[in-house]
């Protein structure tokens, strides 16, 4: 018998396959509805608050720099896939950056990577204060730190990169 | 005749903003806008200014409301702390009223109060 908070059989995650997988044009106007459905998924098929919390801060971050920095052409779709092996939540965003993007992108990447989440918000927040009229480059130190995910980044066929956040249910 | 009072109020689809006292403000709903700038940042300015003209001790900003921000928000705060920490002839203490039940403001604003000690102060609130 189900208890009352778990989720239904139906919805329970199977491991063989994304949860979530969704394809859509690289649109402001699509990040709060897909941010709250993100919410409503996790909260539902996980049955915490706070993972569907830390769901929030991890699609809104990730699909504000792929839209921010997505090229005007055809195949420019962004794709957000959503997967679990049981023990552990992976967000993936790919997109079609400008090229010009790539190269801070990694040198963001790779300053998160030699400080603990927590230092490397703090070192954002240090830097923003710093440069007041520099943009805010608060995202991705936030997404590990508040989403309490490792990001990384792959970069795929035909200039496409894939962001992937994982982290513990 | 009190200027923070007097501080025009900008109009959001997603915000509701109130000066609710002589120092105090009060927001609520969700900052997601692509450059959440051109809304408040002359608006907190102006606060700043108007605080600092009307030689106030200390300025309330009751966020508990805002139920979610992106980081272009979160910005927002930190460089109104930072024009705080860098008043010499008036500064005053900028008071955060915030909810313990929202995530973002537990992680944002204790990181920011850990690195502007001397100008914050954190007030939770359910």
């Amino acid at each position: 018998m189900e208890s009352a908070n778990s989720p239904p059989e139906s919805i329970k995650p199977k491991p063989s396959a994304p949860l979530v997988f969704m394809r859509f044009r690289p649109a402001w106007a699509y990040i709060d509805g897909i941010r709250e459905f993100g919410r409503f998924f996790c909260q539902t098929t996980f049955g915490t608050q706070e993972l569907a919390d830390r769901a929030c801060v991890v699609i809104q971050e990730t699909l504000e720099n792929a839209v921010k920095y997505s090229t005007n052409s055809d195949n420019s779709e962004l794709e957000l896939s959503i997967e679990s092996d049981g023990s552990n939540i992976e967000f993936s965003v790919s997109s079609l950056p400008d090229s010009r993007h790539l190269d801070s992108l990694r040198q963001e990447l790779n300053g998160l990577h030699t400080l603990d989440p927590e230092q490397a918000y703090l070192a954002a927040f240090i830097r923003a204060s710093n440069e007041p009229d520099a943009s805010a480059r608060l995202g991705l130190a936030r997404i590990r730190y508040e989403g309490g995910v490792e990001l990384s980044m792959r970069e795929e066929a035909g200039g496409r990169i894939r962001i992937t956040a994982t982290g513990k249910l | 005749m009190s200027q923070f009072t007097a501080v025009s109020v900008p109009k959001s689809e997603t915000i509701a903003i109130q000066v609710t006292g002589p120092n105090q403000v009060k927001l609520s709903g969700t900052i997601t806008q692509k450059d959440p700038s051109s809304d408040l940042a002359g608006f907190f300015k102006a606060l700043h200014t108007a605080a600092v003209a009307d030689k106030l001790t200390e300025v309330r900003a009751d966020v508990s409301g805002l139920t979610f921000v992106n980081s272009s928000a979160i910005r927002l705060f930190v460089d109104w702390a930072t024009w705080v920490k860098n008043e010499r002839s008036q500064r005053y203490t900028l008071r955060f009223i915030t909810s313990r039940n929202v995530t973002w403001q537990k992680t944002s604003f204790t990181a920011l109060m850990s690195l502007m000690k001397e100008v914050l102060a954190i007030e939770q609130v359910t």
